[in-house]
């Protein structure tokens, strides 16, 4: 047994033991252990991360219709199963302690929970080492199925969209099963090397086929516009630390299988070749423009949001964009810096979803009118989302920074200034959206019915904690993460990145966050002891209300959080015309139309009739020829 | 005197003809039954006259005398079972529109029809889904009445 | 190799004596039929084993073709017999008032589909398929219920109509070839049949006997027979019967009428079948007609593979073929408690989980999701129909993809409200122990199909490359035909 079977196996044993040990509390804290037996077993792996070995096979290998099928991990599966399995150790243990008890006590099976979340790892993992088309595809449906058991499990409105996701994803699936059977054709075989071959002898006409194809198959799960409709309200529903977890990795999986298509096969050279009508604008630059939009539009969209779980859905979806547009860009900086923030976004989207989760448990509600001033209450949870925010954000000293350094410093280099633009509206829309959900959770006055709340329980304090640290130590030292991006670049043939531990370095101005953080960290320090040297700041307490020179009593409570940015709000709602969802509908209504005229078909008084029809115009066709 | 394998065909192929027409013209059940029977009639002639020639002598062999020209006997032991099982599929049919008749009272295909979605549409408890033939109003009206 | 004629002869006299039978012990009269397919089914496995690459001919009687009657044994034609026999055995009718008429009447079904499948003789395959109509009449009415009534005559008329038309096409073959053996036609064909007449008894005898396998547009009875028939009876014919004329007509392109046009027929409304189906069922409201509807749209699939010229299409067309064999009819067994209105179904997981983890299996399998089987068979139509490099082809894998993603849509719009809790409605009643018992097994069936899914395709190219061989055919009935 290979070390990856040795991997495939455990994860295979820990849905097999999750399922055997049932509804008990106990089933979370075993299938935690197993995920770090299954970390463990990764590491043992980790040359691939470090691109000391190309490639761990599987002696799994199929043959079946005389098509071959066969596994491997290599640097790029290496580094998404590291998110998938880390973020399923942490998603697990969060749900073992209080958050499974009070779950099974309202009636959920844990159980069908934890199976749900193994079945999903290790379909991951499936997918992830897929050594050919075929058994891609396979992954593929594995995950998406996966993914659907578990969002199925939240309330009567996630099952609807996830009902909704299962259209679009099987949808999608047969549009990549009908590009893999056209590349069958052309290249005779679902081999990752021969249509690596056939691609420069193909039409452009048929590639575009192809990739578009492909695009959309594998964009429903990236969410790319217009294929968004499903994803937001899925995830926000399903249960608190599923969330978390699809939230962290699910999508991405999209990602890996667009990546491996379009750099790994097509080639991103072959993409720009691939001119459309007129000139200037390649089958590159619309799926850059895909996904600059699916960043813009999401992240809007998120802003307006005042659930929290839903505000930060959306945000998945629009930091699914920065990292297609990245991997686009196809130069060292680009494609790290959009490798690296599915690593980054995985960790701080996780440590959110976590501690709005944590909100949830302890006030019941994740409504962003309804909260507020908890930062008094559950000053843990607080610093978890203020390191999650500014990591969303992007800004330093936290991961997501560094990883969109690379990409405006791609961009710019790149020449791109009108997708460089785009981005920037994105981080934009970020800071203000993440800046409402800390503000409205945590900071303004605490609400009368939250007075008694406490902070969350440490099995959610915990992760929440190794998270942050995550999301603070790889921006203080990006170079732990780029050594497995590189070897992630290096797997897929994109050129690979020159750093160090602190960052890039680089004579046209490199990126050293060691310098970074320090400085940052120093200015802190600095201003610190001048504030509190100086001795003259005054303690007030958080009901302590003053405003406009009128002392108010402690019982009026201060709430901003109602209709945040309202001047904003009416200056871009015009916008949301909710022209998607009118789409989707005129789709809908269209096969309902046909679908009535087809049973109206079958409602025929006189079958013989359409008997007569079928013979005498097949005979006439027949004498015609 | 016209060609008799002309007539022979013409008659073959006027009785298929028929009995199209019939089946697919006649909204009433059991003429569509006997037109059915009439198409069947039609097809054996066919299958009969695909051998045929004129002045054949019957297949058998008599005293060991060999007549120059005989009729193909298969087709002929061919349409036999044809017949029987026309028959047999004749009777089941008058049958079955009998006890429709008695269930439904009419024997008319457009009412048939509607009566057997209904049933279906009850037995399920769902709507019945809307007639092409008459707008909505008309169709509850006759419900109404009808049930 | 007279055991042959066991397949057909045994149910048959069995189903006459059952009335005899059960004059004496009622007990025994019930056991008998059971028992005989299970001795049918067993020697039919035990000729399975013993046939191996060859075909055997026999002539009932003696008399050598074109007189004497063929009955033809392949790996195939032995397949569909024998999944005839085991399709009855399974889907045995359930204990009612009339039972014993059923029991007469599912055995002749038996012996006429077995005739069916191993006929060699165009003539025999017209009386075996008017046996298995008349059987199937019965079978359709035998709820008793106004509806059924009205049901089963109408789609009397269009089956007759139909076999009429077949009829008539038989006589036009045997007009330009004198004789209705397949051997002797298809050594005919190339220079008698492929020509106008050919064509217009290709046609006539494809829509003819296209009426049951639920060819488009000739399959208006479908949703209405599967929505009054009782549902063991509708699995029997979605599941069994239809494959049967499938496979005469399979028979006939093959051997006889092997012209570009004859397949191009049968892609268009092939497809034409998927996409009526199709869409026909995403606005079904009860559970039956949705099945009927999905059951037109799968046979469209079947029709469209089946068009793909050579040995591939036949193998392509067989392993759609199988896999809708065993789907199907544990469909209908779920649908015996769940018939009705698709919103009664709500909840229906909490009084039956294993009937809705079964179903969901189906479904999963039924728009074809790896690694089930559903998926091999749909990609190998899929690689087989771009394979062809013809715009016309192509369209068919374009409306085979459109179709799976609507019915992904129907089957799981129903699978989901399976978990919904309703607090108004209260779920179906639990199934049937029997037709739990049954649709389980087929669904283990499904699964250990996904398991040895590489001996078993396998074994299916084999059957479908013995299927396509003409040359043997041919030689096996008649020795000395070939030099």
């Amino acid at each position: 047994m290979t070390p990856l079977d040795q991997l495939l196996a455990l994860s295979a044993l820990t849905v097999v033991a999750v399922w055997l040990i049932g509804n008990r509390q106990v089933t979370g804290w075993n299938a935690t252990i197993l995920y770090a037996a299954q970390g463990v077993l990764l590491m043992m792996m980790s040359d691939l991360g470090y691109g000391e070995v190309q490639s761990i096979a599987s002696s799994l290998t199929f043959k079946v219709l005389g098509h071959g099928l066969h596994w491997r991990f290599d640097g790029l599966s290496w580094f998404f199963a590291l998110i998938t399995i880390g973020a399923a150790f942490l998603a697990s243990w969060f749900a073992s302690g209080e958050w499974g008890q009070r779950y099974r006590a309202a009636g959920g099976s844990l159980r069908l929970f934890h199976v749900a979340l193994a079945l999903n790892v290790f379909s991951m993992l499936v997918l992830l080492a897929s050594g050919d088309l075929l058994s891609l595809f396979i992954g593929w449906e594995l995950v998406s199925w996966a993914s659907f058991l578990i969002m199925a499990l939240g309330s009567a409105t996630a099952t609807r969209y996830a009902m909704r996701y299962v259209t679009y994803a099987f949808a999608g699936a047969m549009a990549v099963l009908m590009a893999l059977v056209m590349v069958y054709t052309r290249s005779g075989s679902f081999e990752f090397q021969d249509f690596r071959d056939a691609v420069p002898a193909m039409s452009s006409g048929s590639l575009w086929m192809i990739v578009i194809l492909f695009v959309a198959g594998f964009g429903v799960k990236m969410a790319l516009i217009p294929f968004h409709l499903w994803q937001a309200k899925a995830y926000a529903e399903t249960p608190g630390p599923g969330a978390a977890f699809l939230g962290a990795i699910s999508s991405r999986m999209g990602l890996f299988a667009l990546v491996v298509v379009l750099v790994q096969l097509v080639g991103v050279e072959r993409l720009a070749d691939l001119q459309l009508v007129f000139p200037f604008f390649s089958a590159r630059d619309l799926l850059s423009w895909l996904a600059v939009l699916t960043l813009i539009f999401a992240t809007f969209t998120a802003l307006r949001q005042h659930d929290a779980r839903r505000l930060l859905a959306w945000h998945g979806i629009g930091q699914g964009g920065y990292m297609l547009l990245g991997v686009l860009i196809a130069d060292d900086l680009g494609s790290a810096g959009g490798l690296m923030h599915v690593f980054n976004h995985a960790t701080y989207q996780a440590v959110l979803f976590m501690t709005v989760t944590a909100v949830i448990h302890r006030t019941g509600t994740s409504d962003l009118n309804k909260l507020g001033g908890l930062v008094t209450r559950m000053p843990l949870s607080f610093v978890a989302m203020l390191i999650g925010i500014i990591g969303l954000a992007g800004l330093p000293p936290m991961n997501g920074f560094v990883s969109k350094w690379l990409l405006y410093r791609a961009l710019i280099i790149d020449g791109s200034p009108l997708l460089f633009l785009g981005s920037v509206v994105g981080t934009l829309g970020t800071i203000l959206s993440v800046y409402k959900l800390i503000h409205n959770t945590f900071l303004g006055q605490l609400r009368l019915e939250h007075v008694e709340v406490e902070e969350a329980p440490s099995s959610m304090i915990w992760p929440m904690m190794i998270l942050s640290t995550i999301v603070f130590v790889t921006g203080y030292f990006p170079g732990l993460v780029l050594d497995w991006v590189a070897s992630a670049q290096a797997a897929v043939g994109l050129p690979v990145l020159a750093h160090n531990l602190g960052g890039v370095p680089s004579h046209k101005g490199g990126l050293d966050m060691i310098w970074v953080v320090s400085v940052l960290l120093a200015g802190f320090g600095i201003g610190a002891l001048v504030f509190f040297s100086g001795g003259r700041s005054k303690r007030v307490h958080q009901l302590d209300n003053y405003a406009g020179g009128h002392f108010l009593t402690a019982e009026t409570r201060y709430q901003y959080s109602d209709n945040f940015y309202p001047g904003l709000m009416h200056l871009i709602g015009p916008w949301y015309r909710k022209s998607f969802r009118w789409l989707e509908r005129g789709f809908v209504s269209t096969v309902d139309t046909l679908s009535q005229a087809m049973q109206g078909f079958y409602r025929v008084v006189h079958p013989s009739f359409y008997l007569l029809v079928a013979v005498v115009s097949a005979l006439t066709w027949v004498v015609a020829r | 005197m016209p060609d008799t394998g002309l007539l022979l065909y013409g008659g073959a192929f006027g009785l298929i003809l028929i009995g199209i027409a019939g089946i697919v013209l006649s909204a009433h059940l059991v003429r569509i039954i006997f037109a059915v029977a009439l198409l069947e009639a039609g097809a054996n002639l066919l299958l009969l006259l695909a051998t045929w020639h004129q002045g054949a002598a019957a297949p058998i062999i008599v005293a060991g005398r060999v007549p120059d020209l005989m009729a193909d006997p298969v087709p002929q032991a061919l349409v036999l079972t044809a017949i029987v099982i026309g028959v047999g599929i004749l009777a089941l049919a008058l049958s079955l529109a009998l006890r429709v008749q008695r269930a439904y009272g009419t024997l008319d295909m457009h009412e048939v029809r509607r009566h057997m979605e209904q049933d279906i549409a009850d037995e399920a408890g769902i709507d019945m889904p809307s007639s092409s033939h008459a707008p909505a109003a008309v169709q509850t009206a006759r419900q109404e009445s009808g049930a | 190799m007279n055991q042959l004629a066991l397949l057909v002869a045994l149910p048959l006299i069995t189903a006459f004596l059952l009335p005899v039978v059960n004059r004496v012990s009622t007990l025994a009269a019930r056991w008998l039929g059971p028992l005989v397919l299970l001795v049918t089914s067993a020697i039919g496995i035990s000729l399975w084993s013993q046939l191996g690459d060859s075909a055997v001919a026999v002539e009932l009687g003696g008399f050598r073709p074109p007189l004497g009657i063929t009955l033809y044994a392949d790996r195939l034609a032995l397949l569909f017999a024998l999944a005839t026999s085991i399709g009855t055995l399974l889907l045995w009718p359930s204990r009612g008032e009339e039972w014993l008429r059923q029991s007469t009447l599912a055995l002749i079904l038996a012996a006429s589909g077995s005739g069916l499948a191993l006929s060699g003789d165009l003539f025999n395959i017209y009386v075996f398929y008017e046996l298995v109509a008349v059987v199937s009449y019965g079978l359709i009415a035998a709820r008793s219920s106004a509806g059924s009534f009205a049901a089963t005559v109408r789609y009397l008329i269009v089956s007759s109509f139909g076999a009429a038309l077949a009829l008539t096409g038989i006589a036009l073959v045997y007009q330009a070839t004198g004789t209705l053996n397949l051997a002797q036609l298809s050594q005919l064909a190339p220079t008698h049949l492929n020509n106008l007449q050919g064509l217009a008894a290709f046609v006539l005898m494809l829509i003819g006997f296209g009426v049951k396998a639920e060819l488009f547009p000739v399959n208006t009875w479908v949703p209405e027979v599967y929505a009054t028939a009782p549902t063991r009876v509708s699995g029997l014919l979605a599941g069994v019967v239809s494959k049967l004329a499938l496979l005469i007509i399979v028979r006939l392109l093959v051997l006889v009428f092997n012209q570009p046009e004859a397949l191009t027929v049968m892609l268009v409304l092939g497809m034409l079948g998927v996409v009526t189906g199709e869409l026909a069922a995403w606005r079904a409201r009860d559970f039956n007609r949705m099945i009927a509807y999905s059951s037109i749209g799968q046979l469209g699939i079947m029709f469209i593979a089946f068009s793909i010229p050579g040995q591939a299409g036949v193998f392509a067309g067989l392993a759609v073929a199988l896999h809708h064999l065993v789907v199907k009819p544990a469909m209908f067994l779920l649908a015996g408690r769940w018939q009705g209105s698709l919103d009664r179904l709500a909840g229906a997981a909490r009084t039956s989980p294993l009937g809705a983890v079964l179903f969901i299996l189906l479904a999963l399998s039924l728009i074809g999701v790896p690694p089930l089987p559903g998926f091999w068979a749909k990609l190998l139509v899929m690689v087989n129909l771009m394979a062809q490099e013809n715009t016309l082809y192509s369209v068919g894998a374009w409306v085979i993809m459109g179709g799976a993603a609507l019915e992904a849509n129907y089957l799981f719009r129903v699978a989901s409200s399976f978990y919904h809790r309703s607090e108004q409605q209260t779920p179906p009643v639990a199934h049937r122990t029997r037709d739990l018992a049954t649709a389980s097994l087929l669904g283990a069936g499904l699964v250990a199909g996904a398991v040895l899914i590489m001996p078993l395709a396998d074994e299916i190219e084999g059957v479908a490359s013995q299927a396509a061989n003409r040359d043997q055919y041919v030689q096996t009935v008649n020795p000395e035909a070939l030099p």
